[in-house]
């Protein structure tokens, strides 16, 4: 009995986690448990949350990926001159996706088939990626306007953005694909044993290319929900963010070796980052303090993640 | 004086050693024999100070000992070889020998180190320099590091655990060799192996473990394989498998032609035909691994050709996609490396080289998949809690079959196999062996590599002979015994010490 419900326990840690993180606040801030702080939190969440499916799927296939948030940047400041050249809304978010999905496409192409540690090309994307940024805007914030923070208007029924809503989509989608479909069990076998996978006829070049494009990808559609969010493009937008999307896929029990990961369990850890800083701030804690606990909380979820592997069995 | 083992226990989740009672008289060699999961591995780690004893007392030359770790079995005079390499890549030969003492006071005193190492090395009679990087070797040179690293200290206790599993005979008597002196010198030597032949020819005194206990024990003289086994299963049918008459061999089916690659020193050509067990044998470094896996596509060839042949289709091979797509199936040397997902499920371990038939466009079927991996799980006896159980948690020569499954699955016409027994326990050997042979008699190309000569000798249809990265002679049945074969082994080499 009681082994059954330590099972339960273990495979439900994050969520458990989240819940407890929840109830902590309740008690110490008064107006935390409502509406209003529920949807303010969620709806901050789209370009974090797409980010961080991007990276689970990249961490789990063995790599990383550093220059999300700088290809965050340059994606929405592609949308934002392209507004400013004149272009339709559609046209320019289409734009600054496809930005995005080929600077992924330059991080697989170097880091698979010349074979360059992953880390290194993508750090090398950090930089570049966001130089170009500065570089089409002139360091500039670009307005675009209120036509598209239609995005991230709440529906009136729901409280919930259509941001967040296509963000929540593209979250149980990925989950699907990595858990139920070819490709995800591809990622899986190539994360865990490279070796292993090409000699049972899986290409981990291939693989890991396909992965860090759809990390450009999403990360490209990062773009677009920030700057709807803002209605404006900032060069500096999504700076550190890749360090978000590390620490919400950890906390969700991504391994950095890769192999191990869930897509859901690293949308949980998004939440966890982003209930820790709000509900931080509804107490008023200090901003340095809340950098504090939030780093505690990365490392602290890391090991009751060792703790759970040393007893699954 | 010697060791002294008396009631020790060991629980994991379930008990591994029950009341142990074993004693090694100094100077002696004792063998320790036993089907996987009998406790061979536990013993030898807690005597090395990797893992405590639930219970039970351990004497060294009248000592009590107790190794609460391995710096102190360490000190004690214990030292193992396990089963699981423990070399640094990065380091060369003579800095992983001596690891454990490296000389010197301030600075590395390097000439030392390879003095000493050179001496140790020709002990051995292996032919490395010292300044050689290990990450360079192949896995039978790096075993035999392993071995000198181990024999670099002055041990009172030697502790072996499996350590010819990647070596052929003639390197693993260079080893008896060695240790035969060491025990002469005084040390005790406890040696775990599956290979019987060798534990009888080398060892003074044999212990049987089986689940934990002793089961029998007796001087090595009064002993043989078959009673071995028999103790070792607690089985009375299982005797030595008899030499199967060969079956009649179909059409070609591989068919290398001038094979080379940037690793071959030698271009390799030879045929092998559908319903065969074809064996490849020869000394260590001869250039076994490095041929199928070029057959299979994993270096690319610089020049020849390899072709599969399908009725009047002829198919070049030259990656692994495609020897795959072709029917094309690999049991890599290295289970762990190359074989394995190590973490996932025996499931997802034994469906991933063929999705595709567990899958509806691209969607995978869990049921379809848990209805496979069942079936194969039965045909192959696979001991398992069930498709869920995470691979490691397998025994070593129950991944094996797992590996085997995966290319059962798939579903192959031609299977290469580099040591597919390494380091797996006699039943689980000889249901190996039977089902290759079920996969030969059913019209499938078998081609095995085994360091192993009598394995390949109560298996294989015909056994082509590598030496020193040539292909110097392929053997019909009634040709082949280990004396024809072993000499075409050394072949090369004899004509290279006359040159």
């Amino acid at each position: 009995m009681s082994s059954m419900l330590l099972r339960w326990l273990n495979q439900y840690l994050v969520l458990i986690s989240l819940l407890l993180i929840l109830a902590t606040f309740a008690l110490a801030a008064e107006n935390f448990l409502s509406f209003a702080t529920f949807s303010a939190i969620l709806n901050q969440l789209p370009a974090l949350t797409l980010v961080t499916v991007g990276m689970t799927f990249v961490l789990i296939c063995g790599g990383i990926d550093l220059s999300v948030g700088s290809v965050l940047a340059l994606s929405s400041a592609v949308i934002g001159i392209s507004v400013a050249a004149g272009f339709s809304i559609p046209v320019a978010a289409l734009a600054g996706v496809t930005a995005g999905g080929l600077a992924g496409l330059v991080n697989g192409l170097l880091g698979s088939y010349l074979r360059l540690p992953v880390f290194i090309v993508t750090l090398g994307m950090l930089e570049a990626a966001r130089g170009a940024a500065y570089l089409i805007t002139d360091s500039q914030t670009v307005y675009i306007g209120s036509a598209i923070q239609g995005l991230v208007q709440p529906m009136s029924w729901l409280g919930l953005t259509p941001a967040f809503i296509s963000a929540l989509v593209i979250v149980v989608v990925a989950h699907f694909v990595l858990t139920s479909t070819v490709f995800g069990r591809h990622v899986i076998a190539v994360g865990t044993n490279p070796e292993a996978a090409r000699i049972s006829g899986i290409d981990p070049k291939r693989t890991l290319l396909v992965v860090l494009c759809l990390s450009g990808v999403l990360a490209g559609l990062a773009g677009l929900m920030n700057a709807a969010y803002l209605g404006s493009t900032d060069p500096n937008a999504g700076s550190g963010l890749e360090l978000a999307a590390i620490a919400a896929a950890v906390i969700g029990g991504t391994s950095l070796m890769g192999g191990r990961g869930s897509i859901f369990s690293a949308f949980i850890g998004v939440l966890i980052i982003a209930v820790l800083q709000n509900g931080l701030a509804q107490i008023g804690v200090s901003e340095p303090f809340k950098r504090v606990v939030t780093g505690v909380v990365i490392v602290l979820a890391v090991v009751l993640d060792r703790w759970r592997a040393d007893r699954s069995f | 004086m010697g060791l002294q083992i008396s009631n020790l226990c060991k629980d994991y989740a379930t008990p591994v050693l029950r009341n142990l009672d074993l004693q090694v008289t100094a100077g002696e060699i004792h063998g320790v024999v036993g089907e996987n999961g009998a406790g061979k591995s536990t013993l030898l780690k807690i005597l090395s100070g990797l893992t405590l004893p639930g219970a039970g007392t351990v004497v060294l030359d009248g000592e009590p000992l107790l190794t609460k770790n391995p710096q102190a079995a360490h000190r004690a005079g214990i030292s193992l070889c396990s089963q699981e390499l423990s070399l640094i890549d990065n380091l060369n030969v003579a800095e992983n020998i001596g690891l454990r003492a490296l000389p010197g006071r301030l600075g590395l005193d390097k000439a030392l180190l390879a003095t000493r190492c050179r001496s140790l090395l020709s002990e051995l009679q292996l032919d490395l320099l010292p300044g050689t990087m290990v990450g360079s070797l192949n896995l039978a040179e790096r075993q035999m590091v392993e071995l000198a690293k181990t024999l670099n200290v002055q041990a009172r206790l030697l502790l072996l655990d499996e350590p010819t599993s990647a070596l052929n005979d003639q390197q693993a008597q260079a080893l008896h060799r060695v240790l035969r002196e060491r025990a002469k010198s005084g040390a005790s030597v406890l040696y775990v192996s599956h290979r019987l032949n060798d534990v009888l020819n080398l060892c003074d005194y044999v212990w049987v473990l089986r689940d934990g206990e002793v089961v029998h024990h007796a001087p090595s003289g009064q002993l043989t394989t078959a009673e071995l086994i028999r103790h070792m299963s607690g089985a009375d049918a299982l005797t030595q498998r008899r030499k199967d008459e060969s079956g009649r061999p179909g059409p070609i089916h591989l068919s290398v032609r001038n094979l080379l690659t940037e690793k071959m020193q030698q271009p390799v050509s030879l045929d092998c035909h559908r319903g065969e067990i074809f064996g490849l044998a020869g000394l260590m470094g001869a250039g076994r691994t490095e041929l199928l896996d070029a057959i299979y596509g994993l270096v690319p060839h610089s020049s020849g050709s390899v072709v599969l042949c399908r009725g009047e289709e002829r198919i070049a091979l030259s990656s692994v996609n495609a020897a795959i797509r072709s029917g094309v199936g690999m049991v890599p040397e290295n289970r762990a490396s190359h074989g394995i997902f190590a973490g996932l499920a025996v499931a997802f371990n034994t469906t991933i080289a063929e999705l595709g038939r567990i899958a509806t466009r691209h969607l995978l079927k869990p049921r379809r998949e848990k209805a496979a991996v069942e079936k194969l799980i039965q045909r192959l006896n696979i001991k398992s809690e069930g498709v869920d159980q995470p691979i490691e948690a397998l025994s070593g020569g129950n991944q094996q079959k797992v590996i085997l499954a995966r290319w059962l699955h798939r579903e192959c016409s031609l299977l290469l196999l580099d040591e597919p027994t390494r380091g797996v326990d006699v039943a689980a050997k000889l249901a190996i062996h039977d089902l290759l042979r079920e996969l030969r008699d059913q019209g499938l190309c078998v081609v095995i590599a085994s360091s192993e000569l009598q394995e390949l000798l109560t298996l294989c249809d015909r056994i082509a002979v590598m030496s020193s990265g040539q292909l110097v002679r392929t053997f019909d049945r009634d040709e082949f015994n280990q004396d024809t074969i072993l000499a075409a082994a050394f072949s090369t080499h004899n004509s290279a010490q006359v040159a």
